[in-house]
């Protein structure tokens, strides 16, 4: 099963993938103080380290083992039976990687406005969590990295966000620690409960998910104290009020990162914990959380096509983006779960470009009141032509990278979901009406005095674009690469699911003989 | 004639004593001395002070580490117990008299008015002295006797401020409603020795295991048991026994106020569990669901009233009365007499109480500067939210550390205070009492507002007043408090692989 | 030669994203040019692929070229895979064709433009997604294509973004078709889940043999319609087409009238065998949709002012005829008007742009009439586009049209009533645009002054890079009749040519009423033609009859305002709602639990009064309670 195949290596990558983040904030704060030039300096070199490593796994990686690949295992709280266990597979592959690309693009791209340096390090401690939580194979170090996260962030809305920020950061902290709550009893539990099957007190997933045998009820109550946390962070309705003030308050490179790759965070953790640690209870669970996934997608969609600002109308947009993930994990096919983790990425992308364009266009004129902005086109072309690229990923137009991912979602869990799929497809309507209108509101007419002196795009920032609009193109245009990656670990954790449950995977072409 | 030959003096551990002595020896040795020379230069009272109370803990740490491979014993004809229990409460105590002492001196070095007195730093021996009695006391009347020394020096360290009214009033609360709660303790006591005729806590066990000698009266028992639990319950200040706690807390020079939140919470904490997990474990089903009520009214006032507060001495006086309701829930798991991981329970809540301890003493160390600092500029309240906003502008190394400390407390990983609340939460889960789990989990939450909101002002606020001037002791006392809590949140196993050996106490 | 199709879509392609990056640096006309020239080079291709498979026997013309595997999951396979037959050839023939005719046009038709060069970005794009479109070997390679017309579109309508008119009107292309999209989506869900393809081969083939259930195909065939009468403007989807002639008119001439609409009714003969086995409702339904739009929009045209949105409701009308085609089985019939129609419709839009620009950008045709002098080369070839459309022989629309009623008969006496009511209206409305423009005394000369138009205003002929598309496409529509000429079996020529393709679906009349006396209906379609120009002659031209304009028909029955009031009204509205519940219920009881636990502590703080009094009575009732309950423990033992 997934734990027979793992290769250890020499070099430990992925602890290096934590340490490294973790060394460089130290480094900042260590030369910012002695010299104020290098503290950017330290920050872009460790997070391109980090994200050159990133790469290198990608590269390094067996796409024909679905099992965990890098692993790395030491002793930590023996005591516990918790020990540092590192580990990738498909599902967490791309995570890790847009990870690592996406923070020395956020560093390199976007400036603070005042204390670079804390700024910086919070960053860079805001890499290691992330990294480490989707790379830990140990349900206690799991829940360390995805609590240690609202540290940092906390502190970057809090910090460097606009004037509602103390309100969104407190909020975010409180509703995530909240769902927390219920995370860690049920890690607890689920460890102790384990006890006799697996032989002794462990967190390590892979022998919880192997050996583990815990009874129905305790399945789903734990698996509901899971998804209880994991809702929250995706967030799913109607946990999800925290997201659209923490995007909006947030500065451009807290919303990035918070779309880009913390929301994962949740269906991650729903995929890889969930579904892999309770396959009977995930199976109970599906009507309900597809219920709650649709509702969010139409819900999210709807909300957004009314917002006066920009940011919340991105916020409700990952709101219905997340909900078809959900859908799709939770369907349980090759097709809906591939693309839904290949979604998580695509989003991440998309969604992180978008904040970034809409953190330009607050630069230049100092609100994201859809009201205050008009005719930008007409001023700013090229500003525009890749706010419409970007735009059209969002709304999932085939070539681009949010169809494959939405269009394998939809397809795949039409057999285990048909009438909230027939709902869900609707979404997509939705998606083009609220991005297309204000689009229209932003871009479109005549241009006004207030905007006339709209600056076009610069270098620099039309070169970080550059990066966004080629991954969104290739990966639309050849998903096979991250397809093939992705696939052979999702088919595992099915198998592991059937070998578990009653439930069988539709097999599509017979249902019509 | 030769009457030695009848009187058989009980035959005694000097070296088991060792602590006792010392500290007893350090408090009048300071008296003496201090009062019979010329006043001595700024710090050498707290100087001494803090080495009386180190070689107290370094003999103590030597007597536990012996403990490995010793079983428990009692000494004194069985009214001290001597096991790795007690003795790491009396570690902890020991360390919270150092850094207190620390603090003392630094709060008296600050304030122009007058350089330190040497009385506060004898009380804090003695005080010590009556922890270390009732963290190990294995005997109703020895644990009462070390209530009362304890508590007396704390009154009076409580009204220690003479220039703040205050401070009077809340040593004069503190003895009033603590001369209150001694009765409850006394009166139980009496009735737990009218049915059981036992005060010695393994006495009282074997009599209440035993059908023959079983009272007959049990709801004459069940009482004292009731009413010893009042007793501590006001020591421990658990809820609805709590409302001198902020008072108190709030009164008492910032110093004090971190005293009694570490020593004081470990004695009583540690001598409550003592007494219930020895003496009444067949009485265990019924002060567990007791001990659940109470945990449950602790956890959810405490951490509710803290976040209306708007004095941050308050605040953390009722976010450790929300702790105090942690460390019932491990109580609660310890209750669990049959179960196979009632030890955990016991264990862990003293982990917890250690643990907390320090990041009290790191807390109100931070207070104490700021409100120092503050009280020189001279607003009405020294310890108000607003003396702390903009700290991290003109502090940013002690705010960072304050906020280690306050997240710490919000029970956030990596720290020593995620440690104890993973234990406790664990003894309960595995004791299968989830329902209290989680709702210490959300209780938690909400006490993490406060936490917040402290933060806020230090990070998110525009800073109003100057640079905090740091001297020396505390910036040692903030060090050696954050360092703890940074290195047993990232490597516990130190602390936990003890906890095996933590949970057997001498019968 | 065959293999080398992909090269087709993948020139204009490269013509767009070359224009894309150095449009700029490039500059006008040389863009144009540029271009055009990747236009006509695939047009070139095309004819190669053409008689390649001329060249082979009629039941392998059929050829798929796969790229590479584009969405590779499990069971499902879908490759970028095109598809080379007489029916996508056949479309592909003239999308490229009249494509680069338009392109030629534009070169002329938007000199000067500052936006000169991304015009002809799109419109190569456009090309490009349109191809992929009618060549796609799956759904979703078709999908591709059908998003990205659909985007091209949108860029295109609103291409005069600063105008507030055009970019609503792209916007709501866009949307709308999105609507559509859902369906044909839905289809290929629903085809991978009975199916478990996504290929046509795959469909059509599982459809045939029966190996899947009739209700299946039945909801893959309405599904697809669903997307068709999105792109296609039928009812109830086709208010977007009128408002898309806010894009330039050679955009209006090639997608929104000679490609880009035309996609629904080829996906529907794409389909054709999963449409033929579905229930019968199906294909009535398809019928019926179509009949009811050819009426519904002529009924319009009669009554409208704008040149073009004259032939806008025409072209909705006209696909309603192919739908209705389609639904009464008659595929090659459906093709065969579709194509003629592409020719006659692309030269009018062309000409009306022609005139269009020859009058600085007027539009209102009560602000024409007599321009036959001014221009005549624009007057000549629409008059042959009017006879064509207006199904006058032996012009090309007469043929095409005659065929598809001649079916209908056949089918369902009452459709082919409607559908003769509707041939009717059309010669009589085109008939009037033509006398309005072209004929009767001139009333533009009180339109000197506006549009910039200086002193003594004189339309003026366009330059002979707009007048040689002209020209190509009169011819076309003269003669293009030719390709299926109902005489014999052997003038069949596009029927043997589709045969491979439609032969199961196709409906065969053979020994009907209808097929004996197809040369009545023949007579009886001239006459109807000829009734309607003498009636609008009368009306306009002699002046014997009042003009029947009432203002129910100029306002399209008020369907469109419907439409926007309702979205305007109560959409609006339950999105505000749904907002509102957010901010207010699901937020509100967030902040709520917050101020719950902030007000319980406000009251508990009063218990803190400070006295110590208060506080030992808490503690004596502490102790009281506990006291009860150890108490009452102790007597159950």
């Amino acid at each position: 099963m997934l734990a027979a195949s793992s290769s250890t290596i020499a070099f430990p990558v992925l602890t290096s993938l934590v340490a490294v983040p973790l060394v460089g904030a130290a480094l900042v704060i260590f030369f910012g103080r002695i010299r104020q030039e290098w503290t950017k300096l330290t920050a872009l070199l460790t997070s391109v380290t980090t994200g050159a490593i990133s790469l290198w796994v990608l590269q390094a990686f067996d796409s024909s083992d679905a099992g965990f690949q890098f692993v790395s295992q030491h002793e930590w709280i023996t005591a516990w039976g918790i020990s540092w266990h590192l580990g990738i597979d498909g599902i967490s592959l791309f995570l890790v990687v847009l990870t690592g690309v996406l923070f020395p693009l956020v560093i390199a791209g976007v400036d603070p406005h005042h204390d670079e340096r804390p700024y910086l390090a919070w960053l860079l401690v805001l890499e290691a969590g992330v990294m480490g939580s989707f790379i830990s194979l140990d349900l206690f170090l799991f829940f360390v990295f995805f609590e240690i996260v609202l540290v940092p962030m906390y502190f970057l809305i809090g910090g460097w966000g606009y004037d509602q920020r103390v309100y969104a950061a407190t909020k975010f902290f409180l509703f995530t620690m909240t769902g927390s709550a219920f995370l860690l009893v049920g890690i607890v539990a689920t460890a102790l409960l384990s006890r006799e099957s697996v032989g002794s007190v462990t967190f390590d997933v892979v022998a919880l998910a192997e050996n583990g045998a815990l009874n129905v009820t305790q399945g789903r109550w734990l698996f509901v104290a899971f998804a209880i946390a994991f809702a929250v962070k995706v967030p799913l309705f109607p946990v999800h009020t925290w997201l659209p003030d923490a995007h909006t308050q947030a500065p451009t490179a807290g919303s990035v990162i918070l779309a880009g790759v913390l929301l994962k965070m949740g269906t991650y953790g729903l995929l890889r914990f969930g579904v892999y640690l309770f396959p009977e209870a995930s199976v109970w669970a599906r009507p309900a959380l597809y219920t709650l996934a649709v509702i969010g997608i139409i819900y999210g969609a709807i909300a957004a096509t009314m917002q006066t600002d920009l940011k919340r109308l991105v916020a409700y947009s990952s709101v219905a983006h997340l909900g078809f993930i959900v859908l799709g994990t939770f369907a349980l096919t090759d097709q809906a779960v591939t693309g839904g983790v290949m979604q998580m990425v695509n989003h991440g992308v998309s969604t992180s470009a978008l904040f970034l364009l809409v953190g330009m266009i607050y630069e230049r004129r100092h609100t994201r009141q859809i009201a205050e902005l008009r005719g930008l086109q007409q001023v700013a072309p090229v500003f525009a032509g890749f706010f419409m690229i970007v735009m059209l990923s969002s709304i999932g137009l085939p070539g681009l990278n949010g169809f494959v991912g939405e269009f394998l979602i939809l397809i795949g869990s039409f057999d285990t979901a048909r009438w909230w799929v027939i709902v869900a497809t609707t979404g997509v309507i939705l998606a083009a009406l609220y991005l297309l209108w204000a689009y229209q509101r932003v871009f479109h007419g005549e241009v006004d005095d207030a905007n006339r002196g709209f600056a076009d795009l610069r270098l620099r920032e039309g070169a970080l674009l550059l990066v966004f609009v080629a991954i969104i193109g290739f990966t639309g245009v050849y998903p096979k690469p991250m397809l093939s990656r992705i696939e052979p670990s999702v088919n595992a954790l099915i198998e592991h699911v059937e070998s578990r449950t009653d439930y069988q995977r539709p097999a599509q072409g017979e249902a019509g003989k | 004639m030769d009457l030695t030959g009848d009187f058989i003096a009980p035959s005694t551990d000097w070296y088991a004593l060792a602590p006792y002595i010392v500290l007893l020896a350090g408090a009048l040795a300071l008296l003496l001395v201090g009062s019979l020379t010329p006043r001595w230069p700024r710090g050498w009272y707290a100087m001494l002070t803090a080495l009386t109370a180190g070689t107290a803990g370094v003999v103590a740490s030597l007597q536990f580490a012996a403990l490995a491979d010793e079983a428990p014993r009692s000494l004194m004809k069985g009214v001290l117990a001597h096991d790795r229990f007690g003795l790491l409460a009396v570690i902890a105590i020991c360390v919270a008299v150092i850094i207190t002492s620390m603090m003392a001196s630094d709060a008296a070095g600050l304030d122009g008015a007058q350089t330190d007195s040497l009385e506060p730093f004898s009380l804090l021996l003695v005080a010590a002295l009556g922890a270390a009695i009732m963290v190990t006391a294995h005997d109703l009347v020895v644990s009462f006797l070390g209530i009362e020394i304890l508590s007396i020096s704390l009154y009076v360290l409580a009204a220690s401020d003479r220039r703040r009214a205050a401070s009077h009033e809340a040593g004069l609360k503190y003895f009033v409603l603590g001369g209150f709660s001694s009765a409850f303790l006394l009166y139980g006591i009496a009735l737990v020795y009218g049915t059981t005729g036992q005060t010695n806590l393994g006495g009282i066990a074997v009599v209440l295991a035993d059908e023959v000698t079983l009272p007959r009266n049990d709801a004459m028992l069940l009482a004292g048991v009731a009413l010893l639990l009042v007793g501590f319950a006001f020591k421990v200040s658990l809820v609805p026994f709590h409302s001198w706690t902020p008072d108190v807390y709030h009164g008492a020079p910032t110093y004090v106020t971190g005293f009694m939140a570490s020593l004081g919470k470990v004695a009583a904490i540690v001598a409550l569990v003592r007494l219930f997990v020895i003496a009444f474990p067949a009485r265990a089903d019924d002060w567990r669901p007791a001990v659940f009520i109470l945990a449950v009214l602790t956890l959810v006032v405490g951490s509710v009233l803290a976040i209306v507060q708007t004095d941050v001495k308050r605040m953390l006086a009722y976010s450790s009365i929300s702790h105090a309701g942690f460390m019932l829930v491990g109580l609660e798991a310890a209750g669990h007499i049959g179960s196979s991981s009632a030890s955990s329970g016991t264990s862990s809540t003293l982990i917890y109480v250690v643990l907390y301890a320090v990041l009290a003493l790191g807390s109100f160390a931070a207070v104490s500067v700021v409100s120092q600092a503050a009280s020189v500029v001279g607003p009405t309240n020294a310890t108000s939210l607003d003396a702390f906003k903009g700290v991290a502008k003109t502090n940013p190394v002690f705010a960072l550390g304050f906020t280690v400390l306050l997240l710490a407390q919000a029970g956030v990983p990596l720290t020593s205070g995620f440690v104890a609340k993973f234990g406790v939460i664990r003894a309960a889960v595995s004791t299968e009492s989830y329902v209290l789990a989680v709702l210490a989990m959300v209780s938690a939450v909400i006490a993490a507002y406060l936490y917040l909101r402290i933060m806020v002002s230090m990070w998110l606020s525009e800073s109003s007043s100057a640079r905090i001037p740091l001297r020396p002791v505390a910036r040692l006392a903030m060090f050696v408090t954050v360092a703890i809590t940074l290195v047993l949140g990232v490597l516990p196993t130190f602390v936990l692989r003890l906890s095996d050996t933590l949970a057997t106490l001498v019968r | 030669m065959t293999d080398l199709v992909w090269l087709v879509p993948f020139l204009p392609l490269v013509g767009g994203l070359t224009l894309m990056v150095f449009g700029a640096r490039i500059g006008e006309p040389r863009t144009g040019w540029l271009a055009t020239l990747m236009s006509a080079s695939s047009f070139v291709l095309t004819v190669l692929v053409y008689f390649d498979l001329l060249g082979m026997p009629a039941e392998e013309r059929s050829h798929v070229v796969s790229l590479f595997s584009w969405i590779p999951v499990g069971s499902l396979q879908i490759d970028f895979a095109l598809l080379a037959d007489p029916l996508s050839i056949t479309m592909a023939l003239f999308v490229t064709g009249i494509g680069s005719l338009i392109h030629l046009y534009s070169i002329g038709y938007m000199h000067g433009d500052p936006k000169f060069s991304k015009f002809f970005l799109y419109l190569n794009l456009f090309v490009f997604s349109m191809l992929a479109l009618v060549l796609g070997e799956n759904l979703v390679v078709t999908f591709l294509g059908w998003e990205g017309v659909g985007a091209c579109s949108y860029f295109l309508i609103s291409f005069w973004h600063t105008r507030e008119s055009a970019a609503v009107a792209g916007k709501k292309a866009f949307v709308t078709n999105r609507i559509g999209d859902w369906g044909v989506m839905t289809a290929m869900f629903v085809a991978f889940s009975v199916v478990g393809s996504v290929s046509y081969k795959a469909i059509n083939e599982a459809a045939q043999e029966g190996t899947i259930s009739r209700s299946a195909v039945s909801a893959i065939a309405i599904l697809l319609f669903v997307g068709a009468c999105g792109k296609s403007a039928q009812l109830p989807l086709y208010f977007w087409l009128p408002d898309a002639m806010e894009g330039p008119t050679p955009v209006s001439a090639l997608i929104h009238a000679a490609t880009m609409v035309t996609a629904g009714v080829f996906l529907m003969t794409r389909v054709g065998p999963v449409l033929a086995e579905s229930y019968g409702w199906v294909p009535d339904t398809v019928a019926v949709v179509g009949a009811a739009t050819a009426l519904f929009a002529a009924t319009i045209a009669v009554a409208q002012h704008d040149i073009k949105r004259v032939l806008a409701y025409s072209t909705v009308s006209q696909l309603g005829f192919m739908f209705l085609a389609v639904g009464s089985g008659a595929y090659v019939a459906a093709m065969f008007h579709m194509v003629t129609h592409s020719f006659f419709k692309a030269l009018l839009f062309l000409g009306s742009g022609s005139v269009i620009h020859g009058l600085h950008h007027e539009q209102d045709m009560r602000k024409m009439g007599a321009l036959r002098a001014a221009m005549p080369v624009t007057a000549l070839t629409f008059i042959i586009g009017w006879l064509a459309i207006a199904g006058v022989p032996p012009f090309a629309g007469f043929w095409s049209k005659d065929e598809i009623l001649l079916y209908v008969y056949a089918d369902n006496r009452l459709l082919y009533a409607i559908g003769m009511v509707t041939a009717l209206l059309t010669a009589y409305y085109m008939t009037r645009q033509v006398i309005l423009v072209f004929f009767g005394e001139a009333r533009w000369h009180d339109a000197s002054g506006e549009h910039g138009a200086h002193g003594d205003f004189r339309p003026h002929e366009s330059p002979k890079v707009m007048l040689v598309p002209l020209v190509v496409l009169s011819v076309l529509s003269v003669v293009g009749g030719g390709m299926q000429l109902p005489f014999s079996k052997d003038l069949h020529f596009l029927g043997h040519w589709l045969e491979p393709v439609v032969e199961e679906a196709e409906r065969s009349i053979k020994g009907t009423w209808a097929d004996e006396n197809k040369y009545v209906l023949l007579g009886v379609a001239v006459v109807v033609a000829l009734a309607g120009i003498a009636l609008s002659v009368a009306v306009y031209a002699k002046r014997r009859l009042p003009a029947v304009e009432p203002t129910v028909l100029e306002n399209a029955w008020f369907y469109d305002a419907t439409v926007a009031r309702l979205v305007g009204g109560p959409g609006a509205a339950s999105f505000r709602g749904v907002t509102t519940f957010d901010a207010r219920v699901v937020d509100g009881a967030v902040n709520g639990a917050g101020a719950v636990a902030r007000g319980l502590g406000g009251v508990v703080r009063r218990s803190q009064t400070g006295f110590v009094r208060a506080y030992a009575v808490f503690i004596a009732l502490g102790a009281v309670v506990l006291l009860a309950w150890f108490v009452w423990r102790g007597w159950l033992a």
